[in-house]
């Protein structure tokens, strides 16, 4: 059938769900290409093209870094919806709501549709003919790049350009990451990102880490969450207590939520130790040493939790295991955030839960496709470098740091001293917009890939991200055919034997089948398997956990000094949504209410009713949040789940570019950040922001979904809880 | 046309009430939410946008509570005093409850909202003259009215956006009423697959968008006339009966039970059994 | 005081005195047409742009559905009971004294229903497939919903309306063959030849005339009752808090009687002064109208008291919570001021000296018209914000001047309708009056006949 339009720009060469190879026409009757409408015949309809069937291809969630296989249902050559895919560890079929949205990324009416320099619209042969014209003028290492995490085949790409331009500067910004966790947890087990068994922890105690919301794999933890509370399970319904300043989602669905000083979990995580000792079980000698100053007196004292919440924590601890302790973004956005959770680490080797509930993870049989995470140091590193001038030319991918970076690093000026800036983006956001040249990227839904999680729930795997549909614009390219057009510029000879990434990619796994559990099969029908499953998974070997947590260096600070003139602390908080912000363009996000506060389309300042009493601020005042770097106004609102010296704002508000839904909805809470880094890590600590609040004496009403009511059931079995001991959980289905 | 039609015709029309007399036949659609398991985190919500084709409305109309959200989920604060929620707060997932005698089909002046044969409180658009009556009815308040015509709204479906809408069912226009349909789209293109394989429809064989979506697994549904099923199992292992005449099991002293059903009292018997959300007594 | 109906009228002075309305408009009358159009066309422009954005723009939201349109489309049903009280109710009851004012009283029922029928109209989402809620002959056999109280309401009202107009009609029959005989050729002259049905004043044709008319009000007062029953029944049948309330039928038609009255009492003076009726409208009739107003507006206040200390007496927390809100939330000082109008007011007209001033009266009248227009909304709008659900209670729905214009709009149209009426129809029955006169001078000759 009309073999001389076969090529990947008309065909999508994607697989059914039956395993058997398909040719699907993307969208063979509409074009949205400037409006137009194609009328074709369904005479001959494409083969596994039925008018008003569905069928399903799988691929993986690019929403965030948790790497969720997606099942995306496709009718007409349109992707309509995504479910999760079932065959995958990680989320077993459910998604989460930002993962959803990942249609409207695709579909978002503001994406960048064609190569843009300084604005106008350019060929692609000019765009790059215009990069390799200024590498050609630069030496490597004034060449950097700025990019998100990466795994995967795309990281190969990005790895061998910038081998060929030898020298050139990596930076892998994560806004949002747990890059103090991941050190400190190598650190303590050797491992960055080790496994987490919550399902089979009778407690887990979270030290401000939101693993329902936003922490590492939220769908994954949920799930586990779930079996973790099941009544009818052999270790019995599982105690959840989240100590954080800030409610998140998952403190919100604790059995016990205590709002710890900020910065004292460290303190209450040796006091709680210390509690054990004393009931009884027996604590090795180095951190006995060391916990011995850290009396309940003292520590409830510092932490500002009761001695009789301290003895009741221990007590649950020593009775219940296996536990589980986390520690998360409350924990290690400090100046001492790494002490803080090397302290956190130490229960779980009291409590002997390392072999338990934290296990080794995978290893990855091939570490070039292994991920590189991102962390907040980045951006202040490459800001040092745009600083000195050192930059010709900078790349900028999955990541905008125009937008996250803390206003006091001056990172927008410093880009203006680089005089050729190049990004690949999906839309104009902040960063895009001060760019020379923008490359418009394929969606996640129209793209080529594969990614390996950072979190890996059982065997390693490799996720295959595959188009969905033709693409929506003709002039946007996907990642991996961008940098192979960039390679082909240096390295004509090693590249020619594929005319695009997709064939790359083929090649790639193909000549690798054996390893990937294809060996013997027909390379096409291996290819084609692959496709329609998904991902791959790998094997290899499980690693083991290092169990090093020790007393060694370990030396908490004093609690921090009252600031008069900032007399709050600002704890930004990453919501399930929002995240770093870069999702902000996708209106079920922006209407989808924040599960705490049920605000939608804006942000707003959590305070606690009682500091709210004290400053005589009521709900929906316009209030300005000053920091000593900058000052942003939001609305007010009046949150019970927040330490009282504490408010706290979303991020990901307050784009000034990006789209119509993103931009002037709400404030930017990175702006006003202090450049302040945790002691070892050099990350940014992100709870160490003072700020002093000052009405405007502008009030409005806040958009939200909760009622006048607020939140309350007027004597109405509505929402109903019980007990524990109230009810019978054991012969439950 | 006669008046004796016009009695038939009504009156099979409204007899799919599972009274006594008659109960359901083949399905009856029903759900079970375990509040214990939900953790509030809106996937259902933003599926059910995904699913239904529900209009974005922006701030504006957000403010002026013209939402769509055919799931909301509500976020409740405990109500004793004290300083902090320390035992979290409580969500709760809201959509029509499909209840059985449900009081916005009674009072709907052109039976545009009526009970199907397999229990299910159907909306039809096309009948809907925008009384509102039936929301003006709702206990629970899940009715949805078209306040604009969303798809002409310059935000809400832009190009290309309106190539994301499921052509399985309608866009709404302005002036008709909708709400949570229990994703009657999957159900009947469930019943016809079964219907083709001479069978009816098995547990599993179809899931609501929420039910899926939820990465806590806290949403089960399924047909209640089938024993086999998990749902059949769920309502009956907490006692609750769909068209109880008396209390439930659970209202009653000393039990152990904790499947229940928002304002039972009002024997509008809803559809959705929910499971209390635990909290641990030992801390 | 001034004097009841004199008992030396001549006929044919009545006959000048009534048709003389009938006359060229004052320029008065023009101008108050201008202004009714004006404001119609207010509320004209509302419905236009409603229509074509959707209802979104009268600021209704998803819990709190109804608004002004429907509290305002009671009001007006309300009105419509004061024709078929002082005609029907009266003239079964011989209370002669309704006669030269029951024909506006009439006419009055008559377009306030026409009024009402119109915010059943514009408060529907997709006005332009109304035509589903009749029961007409469709190939699919499918019917309107007998079960909605909505439904019995449109077929009342409808009921009601026609049934109105007949009686209107058959009333009016004796004075509009008195038009035909007396008024000059033109197309009022053909209107009215082709009304009167060749009315002679023949024996027979009175007969007949007086069994049918009869017959009607018969037919009429049951209908009335049962058109504000049914109307109380939207809420009553409901399961709302604050609705669902037992006594509300009576409550409604008691309501509608007040306001009625209080509109009787409004157009009486309007209408005496306007055109000069001084003879016919006299204060003596007044003063009756405000006693039986007074003794209505007891009667709703005792219902209304029922229906509070039933609320306060029951088990029913919702309902309690309800009439709580009424009382201290935002609608407070809504409901307190329909309290104040509907109870407290009233109490001027037990004073003899208040029955009988008119400008009193006037202001009491639309005071008590406020409050029971009042009644309506407070009736309606806080059982939306504070009903069974707390998480959808919202209490920042505030009507838009879309309903507002649209509410307003409706008395313009209402005078319009009425300013026509006057202008087209005696508004003062003559035959009836000259009756009244007749009976009058018959009795006075009986009271000195007997004193020889």
């Amino acid at each position: 059938m009309m073999e001389n339009n076969f090529n990947r720009r008309d065909f999508l060469k994607v697989m059914g769900w039956g395993g058997a190879a398909v040719t699907l026409t993307g969208c063979g009757f509409t074009s949205v290409e400037d409006g137009r409408e194609v009328v074709t015949s369904y005479v001959e309809p494409p083969e596994y093209a039925l008018p008003g069937i569905s069928v399903y291809f799988n691929s993986t969630c690019a929403q965030c870094d948790a790497g969720c296989s997606v099942s995306g249902r496709v009718r007409e050559g349109r992707v309509l919806k995504l479910e999760g895919n079932t065959a995958s560890a990680i989320n077993r079929g459910k998604m989460c709501g930002l993962g959803q949205a990942g249609v409207q990324a695709h579909y978002n009416p503001d994406r960048v549709r064609e190569p843009l320099l300084k604005g106008k619209a350019i060929s692609w042969e000019e765009a790059l003919g215009l990069i390799d014209g200024k590498l050609k003028a630069v030496k490597g290492e004034e060449v950097a790049f700025l990019t998100g995490g990466l795994s995967g085949h795309v990281k190969v790409m990005f790895k061998n350009y910038m081998d060929t331009l030898g020298g050139a500067n990596h930076f892998v910004y994560e806004a949002a990451s747990p890059a103090v966790v991941r050190a400190s947890n190598k650190k303590a087990y050797g491992v960055s990102m080790p496994r987490l068994h919550l399902d089979k922890a009778k407690v887990v105690m979270s030290f401000g880490a939101d693993f329902l919301g936003s922490w590492v794999s939220p769908v994954h933890f949920s799930q586990q969450y779930a079996a973790f509370r099941k009544g009818n399970r052999p270790e019995g319904r599982g105690v959840l207590v989240q100590i954080e300043p800030k409610m998140t989602l998952t403190g919100a669905n604790a059995d016990r939520w205590i709002p710890a000083n900020p910065g004292s979990e460290g303190v209450l995580a040796l006091g709680i130790i210390n509690a054990l000792g004393k009931a009884g079980l027996s604590i090795p000698a180095d951190i006995a040493g060391l916990t011995r100053d850290y009396g309940v007196d003292r520590v409830s004292k510092e932490t500002g939790v009761s001695v009789e919440q301290i003895n009741k924590l221990a007590g649950l601890l020593k009775e219940r295991t296996p536990s589980l302790v986390l520690v998360g973004d409350a924990a290690e956005g400090y100046l001492h955030g790494s002490q803080n959770a090397a302290a956190i680490a130490l229960l779980n080797r009291v409590l002997g839960n390392i072999g338990k509930t934290i296990d080794a993870p995978a290893n990855v049989p091939f570490p070039q496709v292994a991920p590189t995470v991102g962390s907040r140091s980045a951006v202040k590193a490459l800001n040092d470098k745009l600083t000195s001038g050192k930059v010709q030319v900078l790349f900028t991918y999955a990541a905008n740091p125009v937008f996250s970076a803390p206003s006091v690093l001056k990172f927008k000026d410093n880009l203006q001293k680089v005089p050729f800036k190049v990004a690949l983006a999906h839309y104009m956001d902040e960063t895009a917009v001060e760019a020379d040249l923008v490359l418009p990227l394929d969606s996640a839904l129209e793209d080529w890939g594969t990614g390996v999680p950072e979190y890996l729930a059982e065997g390693a795997q490799l996720n295959i991200q595959q188009p969905l549909m033709e693409k929506l614009y003709s002039g946007t390219r996907g990642v991996g055919d961008i940098l192979l057009a960039l390679l082909k510029q240096r390295r004509a000879n090693e590249y020619k034997g594929y005319e695009d990434f997709y064939s790359y990619l083929r090649h790639s796994l193909v000549s690798i089948k054996g390893v990937l559990g294809g060996s013997g099969k027909d390379d096409d029908i291996f290819w084609a398997e692959t496709l329609s499953q998904g991902l791959v998974k790998l094997s290899g070997n499980n690693g083991s956990l290092a169990a090093k947590a020790n007393a060694a260096g370990l030396n908490l600070p004093a609690p921090a000094a009252e600031d008069s003139n900032y007399p709050l602390r600002l704890i930004p908080s990453v919501t399930a949504s929002m995240r770093d912000g870069r999702n902000a363009n996708q209106p079920w996000l922006q209407e989808s209410p924040d599960p705490l506060t049920t605000i939608v389309w804006d942000s707003w300042v959590e305070i606690h009713p009682k500091t709210a009493a004290r400053l005589g601020i009521v709900e929906g005042d316009i209030i300005e949040v000053a920091s000593r770097n900058g000052a942003i106004k939001a609305q007010a609102y009046l949150f019970p789940g927040i330490h009282p010296d504490a408010i706290s704002i979303p991020l990901g508000y307050g784009h000034e570019a990006m789209g119509r839904y993103a931009k002037n909805v709400g404030a930017n809470a990175f702006a006003i950040l202090d450049q302040a880094v945790d002691k070892e890590t050099g990350e940014l600590a992100m709870n160490e922001t003072r700020v002093k609040l000052s009405k405007v004496g502008k009030r409005i009403i806040v958009t939200k979904e909760e009622g006048p009511a607020g939140g309350m059931q007027m004597g109405k079995k509505i929402a109903v809880r019980v007990a524990s001991d109230k009810v019978n959980l054991s012969e439950e289905i | 046309m006669s008046v004796t039609n016009l009695l038939e015709n009504w009156s099979t029309f409204r007899h799919f009430h599972p009274v006594d007399d008659k109960p359901h036949e083949q399905y009856k659609w029903a759900m079970a939410i375990n509040l214990d398991a939900c953790t509030g985190c809106n996937a259902c919500s933003v599926a059910c946008y995904a699913e239904n084709n529900i209009a974005v409305v922006g701030k504006d109309k957000y403010a002026h509570g013209q939402t769509m959200h055919w799931m909301r989920i509500e976020r409740y604060w405990d109500e004793d005093g004290r300083e902090f929620p320390d035992q979290g707060a409580q969500f709760l997932p809201m959509m029509c409850q499909q209840c059985e005698a449900a009081p916005c089909e009674t009072v709907c002046p052109v039976g545009a909202t009526n009970h199907t044969a397999d229990g299910l409180n159907s909306q039809v658009y096309n009948r809907c003259i925008g009384s509102r009556y039936c929301s003006a009815n709702c206990p629970f308040k899940v009715r949805y009215f078209n306040w604009y015509d969303y798809p002409d709204q310059e935000k809400v479906w832009p190009e290309p956006l309106p190539q994301q809408l499921n052509p399985d069912l309608t866009v709404r226009t302005k002036g008709v009423m909708e709400k949570c349909t229990f994703c009657v789209q999957r159900l009947t293109a469930a019943k016809s697959d079964a219907r083709n394989e001479g069978r009816s429809v098995r547990d599993g064989d179809v899931q609501t968008a929420c039910q899926q979506a939820c990465p806590a697994g806290a949403i089960s549904f399924g047909n209640l006339v089938d024993p086999q099923s998990k749902i059949a199992k769920q309502w009956e292992k907490q006692r609750v009966e769909l068209a109880a005449h008396d209390e439930q099991e659970k209202d009653k002293e000393g039990s152990e039970l904790r499947g229940y059903r928002i304002f039972e009292e009002l024997r509008a018997y809803p559809s959705v059994m929910y499971l209390e959300r635990v909290r641990e007594s030992a801390v | 005081m001034e004097r009841d109906i004199r008992e030396d009228i001549a006929w044919a002075k009545i006959n000048t005195d009534v048709l003389k309305s009938l006359e060229s408009p004052r320029r008065l009358y023009w101008v108050i047409v201008f202004v009714a159009m004006l404001i119609f066309s207010i509320g004209i422009g509302c419905e236009v742009y409603q229509y074509n954005v959707g209802l979104g723009v009268a600021n209704m939201d998803n819990p709190h559905v109804w608004g002004l349109y429907i509290a305002t489309f009671i009001f007006w049903i309300g009105m419509s009971h004061s024709g078929t009280l002082l005609s029907a109710i009266l003239l079964l009851m011989g209370a002669d004294w309704r006669k030269p004012i029951y024909r506006f009283a009439e006419a009055m029922t008559t377009f306030s229903l026409m009024t009402a029928g119109l915010f059943v109209m514009v408060h529907l989402g997709r006005l332009w497939q109304v035509y589903y809620a009749l029961p007409y002959p469709n190939e699919r056999g499918v019917w309107p919903n007998f079960q909605s109280p909505l439904l019995w309401d449109a077929m009342a009202i409808f009921t009601y309306l026609s049934s109105s107009v007949l009686f209107l009609f058959i009333g009016m029959i004796p004075d509009l063959a008195i038009c035909r005989d007396h008024l000059h050729p033109g197309w009022r002259k053909k209107l009215y030849t082709l009304l009167s049905l060749g009315w002679e004043g023949t024996d027979r044709q009175w007969r007949n005339f007086r069994v049918a008319y009869v017959t009607v009000a018969c037919f009429l007062i049951p209908l009335a009752v049962s058109v504000h029953s049914i109307v109380a029944s939207d809420f009553a049948m409901s399961q709302q808090p604050g609705w669902h309330v037992t006594s509300f039928p009576p409550y409604f038609v008691a309501g509608a009687l007040y306001s009625g009255c209080a509109a009787i009492i409004t157009l009486f003076i309007i209408l005496r002064y306007v055109f000069k009726f001084e003879d016919y409208m006299t204060l003596p009739i007044l003063k009756k109208i405000a006693r039986l107003t007074f003794a209505i507006a007891m009667v709703w206040t005792y219902l209304n008291a029922v229906e509070f200390a039933s609320v306060w007496y029951s088990h029913d927390q919702a309902s309690k919570d309800v009439l709580i809100q009424k009382a201290t939330g935002p609608y407070a000082p809504f409901w307190w001021m329909m309290n104040f109008c509907g109870s407290v007011v009233p109490l001027v007209l037990a004073f003899k000296r208040f029955q009988t001033s008119i400008p009193v009266l006037f202001a009491v009248s639309l005071l008590l018209n406020l409050g029971m227009w009042l009644e309506r909304w407070m009736i309606v709008a806080p059982t939306f914000s504070h009903g069974y659900y707390p998480w959808t209670w919202d209490h920042d729905q505030w009507p838009s001047l879309v309903q507002w214009g649209m509410v307003f709009g409706s008395f313009g149209w209402f005078t319009l309708l009425f300013m026509v009426f006057c202008k087209v129809f005696p508004s003062v029955s003559m035959y009836e009056v000259k009756e009244m006169v007749y009976h009058r001078k018959m009795a006075l000759e009986n009271k000195t006949e007997g004193a020889h």
